[in-house]
């Protein structure tokens, strides 16, 4: 029993690592623009196709495909910014709605172009397999361990950008006070244009890790989507701390619970729970406390 | 004017007697009985979801039926008049199945329907074939209990799939069984069979686990599992949730050597998505593999590959859309044109036999099942099967299975006419 | 009759005339399309409750199809058993709703049994989606849940509902949902049922929103800070619209199960009402009309275009939408009015042209 419980906890880990992939380009997003992008799933999706095309019809590795999915994704960001977020800038609504009809269409383009079947995204040799757990003799595979770094190492690479760079000391200014930034002569625009295309790209990073444990069809991207609206409404915006918390109660939770009932029981018990800590803590586990007369 | 007049009046009659019985006046459903006899074509409707997350599998029943039809029109057609495909995406939600379901019936006209692929969709149409007396074909292997009128069902049923294979496993793995499902009627009610099965074969259930339908997370299950420690994994997963719940168990280093998951639903397509090294050695049971070595299957397949592409595979339920195409061809030839519904139920259909891939296939007589092939395959490393086991004859269908409705049958033959259900009760 | 409904004399000549024709169609239209546009009619109801709380009070809710769904679930149950009480099922001797034969019950649970009579189910349902509303209500707005935050709750709401629906399935019927009722499918009377309930909640909409409570709940949607500090409970208002949206939501639920003849999970999931919210966006929020408008037109050109072009309809509507968004941030009847707006305006010298010029820029967010 304490094996199966340590190795419950172990997998647990491994979930909130995915959890943290998915949601950490859309908790940046909402962060410093306060858009909600209803096409984020999608963006996702988009990423574990490129995976699939490299692999597919270049037959590169899947390690390539992380950098690619990143630029691909990126790009596309900057497009939808300029294109979309930034003809609706200051109405956060119409822009979830906007971007809820760019995942109308990335769907409908992806099902047009590969069909609608499932495709196959193969892990990197390097990484099949599993491991001993140190200290017991339980298998764990390299695959998990490898998200779990990448989602260290990509967690690590935002904070460093946020926090020890110029340009991040932009990005957090606009995201305390974007009319004072502006003033102060920071580009707020280009701020949101490298925003949107970075978190975009992380979202790509994330299509290409899920591919190969999950599946990958061109509906795939709601379930993540809402995995990842879950995560940054429960830990907050503003701080990479609040990601990583409703990551961690959220993918931990689940885990245990889904130990101790079921799958079913287990995501309604969280889904209930977040509607709760909301009620407690309306902005979130983790934020940086904004005067509510900001908007007077 | 005069014309409105009286419409009204019809319906503020048919209202009156609608609102004392309760039942829906239906002013407006015309008998759609019609035969097409001036036109060229045979309008059939297809009805399958192209979008949505049933499309991933219901996307290859609708190739396979557009293939039939192809061959029978380039054979020249049924009687010298071609069939003319009508396609609907009813995108994977049963209101808009309901929605083309109506469509083709009252607006197209159509001649019969192949369609759906969940229960929840049949379900969902099925009101609407029996309502306006028109004919469904339905080729998906399902739940049974259910024998409508109005409706065919080509695909097996759980005694065609369970009753050899269980007894097989418990022989030739173990008799401990860990049984995982989709939640929802398709797995609850197969896996009552298969407890049903264990306990009269003398194997065992260690733990029946249910995961939300589409759920792509198995870790923990996973864990569950290896804590249980079973001798077979008997899972009805369906959808998304097979290929990750494949990937996953061999990630976490559980192979067919120490545990071999064994299933009646995963087919080669399902094989593809997850990659062939995922599913290496476990079992499934089907009528029909694409490995299956019959002369009809050589030419099935290639036709299949030749227009749809040479990395396609065939499988088990697009085989009975393909061969329930011919079915209605030939109950339409058999009936010299004549399209009546209630003519293709009663004698076009009941006794149809074909020369299908599987071997031969015949609609029964009496309960509009079909009898088939039992098989048992295991997966190769090419994401083929390698076919272990071949039932020795065709399998009649038995829409209430013995093991769980001993006193239960369906039988068209004994229930009065006009009845829209064939289920009797026989005293045991 | 002008004083009732507040309109003007031509408009509601033209109101007058619109459900003239929506009565009539039926009698020069086949059963395929009546039953489509009763359906509509129902959609055009969810509508208008979303453009109460949305259009008009700004509250963003991705979850109202709970009460929509719900309302329906206690029609379609209602239904169910009592068909189940007289018919053998397909599936049995009949007695009760065949998945519950599924799921091993052998009668219908007590607490279930005043559903049969659907008299008593229809009030129930609405009354019961209503609490359900004033509960999420007060959760919510009494914590100043606002913005993107109640959209993402509401839409976690959505979840866990489905995900009972689903669960619950000896209660539910499961994925399966309700089917094999006998519906009004094809009834004219029906239909005419459906178009009067619908007029009665555009009117009492209308007087919801032109009276001096829609002008408080228009002044929360500009500025919620602002009308607090004059001394409006912002949280009671919000709560009272958000309910009364809610059971107009289950009254038009109710409906759509009788009609539709099929009840499931995803009526009461997030996407139908994204869905109900793209309809609101494109006709124009905060005027009623184009709520209606938006639903009959989507819903119409969702019908048509996959028809014609099974392929990529869906492509299409993702444009259309983006284009209507970015274009004309009030929707078609918001630019319509607009205009329309302007040049009375200018006309009757109330207004000079570039003030008028003025309206014709600001989007009313």
């Amino acid at each position: 029993m304490a094996e199966a419980v340590f190795a419950q906890f172990l997998t647990g880990f491994s979930i909130v690592a995915i959890l943290l992939i998915i949601s950490l380009g859309l908790a940046i997003i909402f962060g410093v623009m306060r858009v909600i992008n209803m096409a984020h799933g999608d963006f996702i999706m988009i990423g574990a196709y490129v995976a699939y095309v490299l692999q597919y019809y270049l037959h590169l590795n899947l390690f390539w495909a992380v950098p690619a999915a990143f630029v691909v994704l990126g790009l596309l960001g900057v497009v939808v910014e300029w294109g979309l977020i930034r003809q609706l800038y200051g109405r956060p609504l119409e822009t979830l709605l906007a971007t809820w009809g760019v995942s109308i269409i990335l769907q409908a383009g992806i099902r047009l172009t590969f069909g609608p079947e499932l495709r196959y995204v193969k892990a990197p040799d390097a990484l099949s397999g599993e491991f001993p757990v140190p200290g017991s003799n339980l298998p764990f595979p390299y695959f998990r361990l490898f998200i779990i770094v990448l989602a260290l190492v990509l967690l690590l690479m935002t904070y460093w950008l946020l926090y020890r760079t110029d340009l991040g000391m932009h990005v957090r200014a606009v995201n305390q006070n974007r009319a004072m930034a502006a003033v102060l002569g920071i580009d707020t625009r280009r701020i949101d244009s490298a925003v949107f295309a970075f978190g975009s790209g992380l979202a790509g990073i994330a299509g290409v890790v899920v591919a190969p444990i999950k599946t990958v069809s061109p509906i795939m991207g709601f379930k993540y989507a809402v995995d990842s609206y879950m995560v940054i409404v429960l830990g907050g915006v503003g701080r990479l701390a609040g990601t990583l918390a409703g990551a961690t109660v959220i993918g931990e939770g689940e885990t245990v619970l889904a130990f101790l009932f079921n799958n079913v029981i287990g995501e309604l018990l969280v889904f209930t729970m977040i509607v709760l800590v909301i009620r407690v803590f309306p902005q979130g586990l983790f934020t940086i406390q904004h005067r509510r007369t900001e908007n007077l | 004017m005069e014309l409105t007049r009286r419409d009204l009046l019809k319906g503020a009659a048919a209202a009156t007697a609608g609102a004392a019985t309760f039942r829906a006046p239906s002013i407006f459903v015309r008998r759609l009985t019609q035969t097409s006899a001036q036109d060229n074509t045979i309008k059939v409707g297809i009805l399958h979801s192209l979008s949505g997350t049933i499309a991933i599998i219901e996307r290859s029943l609708h190739n396979a039926e557009l293939l039939a039809i192809e061959e029978i029109n380039a054979k020249g057609g049924v009687l010298g008049k071609k069939i003319e495909a009508i396609v609907e995406d009813p995108k994977s939600e049963v209101r808009f199945f309901k929605e083309k379901a109506e469509k083709l019936i009252l607006r197209d006209k159509v001649v019969a329907v192949l369609g759906c692929y969940t229960s929840a969709s049949r379900q969902s149409v099925l009101p609407v074939f029996e309502k306006t007396n028109s004919v469904l074909l339905y080729p998906t292997l399902y739940e049974a209990q259910e024998c409508s009128y109005n409706c065919f069902y080509t695909g097996a049923v759980p005694n065609q799939q369970l009753t050899d294979f269980v007894p097989w496993l418990i022989k030739n793995v173990g008799p401990k069984f860990y049984l995982i499902g989709s939640n929802y009627i398709y797995p609850k009610e197969t896996n009552r069979e298969v407890k049903a099965l264990l306990a009269k074969h003398g194997g065992q259930t260690v733990a029946e686990e249910y995961a939300p339908l589409g759920s792509t997370e198995f870790s923990t299950t996973i864990n569950k599992i290896r804590a249980a420690k079973p001798n077979v994994v008997f899972s009805d997963l369906v959808g998304d949730s097979i290929v990750a719940f494949y990937k996953q168990y061999k990630q976490f280093g559980i192979t067919a050597k120490d545990i071999p998951i064994a299933t009646p639903i995963t087919t080669e397509e399902e094989i593809r998505a997850m990659g062939p090294e995922n599913a290496i050695g476990h079992f499934t049971s089907f009528n029909y593999f694409q490995s299956v070595k019959t002369p009809q299957n050589d030419r099935f397949v290639k036709a299949y590959k030749a227009k749809y592409g040479e990395d396609r595979v065939t499988n088990a339920v697009m085989e009975a859309a393909y061969f329930q195409t011919y079915f209605l061809a030939q109950a339409i030839e058999k009936l010299k044109g004549n399209t009546d519904p209630d003519a293709l139920i009663q004698e076009g259909l009941p006794g149809q036999e074909f020369q299908a891939p599987q071997g031969k296939v015949k609609i029964d007589e009496k309960n509009h099942h079909t009898w088939l092939w039992a098989r048992i395959g295991r997966a190769n490393a090419d994401g083929q099967f390698d076919i272990l086991v071949t039932s020795n004859t065709w399998i009649r269908p038995q829409p209430w299975t013995k093991v769980l409705y001993p006193d239960k049958d369906c039988d068209f033959t004994k229930v009065p006419k006009g009845s829209k259900s064939g289920t009797i009760t026989t005293k045991t | 009759m002008i004083g009732l409904t507040g309109l003007s004399r031509s408009q509601l000549i033209i109101a007058l005339a619109v459900i003239a024709g929506f009565f009539v169609f039926p009698l020069y239209a086949g059963a395929f399309r009546t039953d489509q546009l009763g359906l509509f009619l129902c959609y055009v109801m969810f509508a208008l409750s979303l453009d109460l709380i949305w259009g008009f009070t700004g509250i963003l809710s991705l979850g109202n199809a709970i009460y929509f769904g719900g309302g329906a679930y206690f029609i379609g149950l209602a239904l169910k058993l009592q068909y189940a009480a007289t018919h053998a099922t397909r599936y049995g001797e009949g007695a009760i709703p065949d998945f519950m034969t599924w799921n091993g019950l052998t009668e219908i649970p007590r607490w279930m049994r005043p559903l049969r009579n659907v008299w008593f189910a229809a009030p129930a349902g609405v009354l019961a989606m209503g609490f359900l509303a004033f509960v999420f209500g007060v959760i919510t707005f009494k914590r100043h849940i606002y913005g993107v935050y109640c959209a993402v709750i509401t839409l976690a709401e959505s979840l866990i509902f489905e995900e009972l629906i689903i669960e619950k399935q000896a209660y539910t019927g499961g994925f399966n949902g309700i089917t094999d009722y006998d519906s009004y499918s094809g009834s004219l009377h029906f239909y005419w049922v459906i178009l009067a309930v619908t007029v009665f909640f555009f009117w009492l909409s209308r007087k919801l929103t032109t009276t001096h409570f829609g002008m408080v709940l228009r002044s929360i949607r500009e500025n919620e800070l602002r009308s607090e500090f004059f001394g409006f409970e912002v949280a009671n208002y919000k709560i009272f619209v958000f309910t009364v949206a809610a059971m107009m939501s289950a009254v038009a639920g109710g409906l759509y199960a009788a009609l539709n003849g099929i009840v499931s999970h995803q009526d009461i999931g997030p996407i139908l009402s994204i869905e109900g919210v793209i309809w609101v966006a494109v006709g124009g929020r905060g005027t009623l009309i184009g709520s209606m408008v938006g639903a009959i037109l989507v819903k119409g050109a969702q019908s048509l275009l996959s028809e014609q072009f099974a392929w990529i309809w869906d492509l299409l509507v993702g444009f259309m939408f983006i284009l209507i968004i970015v274009l004309m941030p009030d929707g078609i009847m918001g630019a319509l009015l607009r205009r329309a707006r302007r040049r009375r305006a200018i006309a009757a010298g109330r207004m000079p042209a570039y003030e008028a010029a003025r309206i014709e820029e600001t989007p009313t967010t």
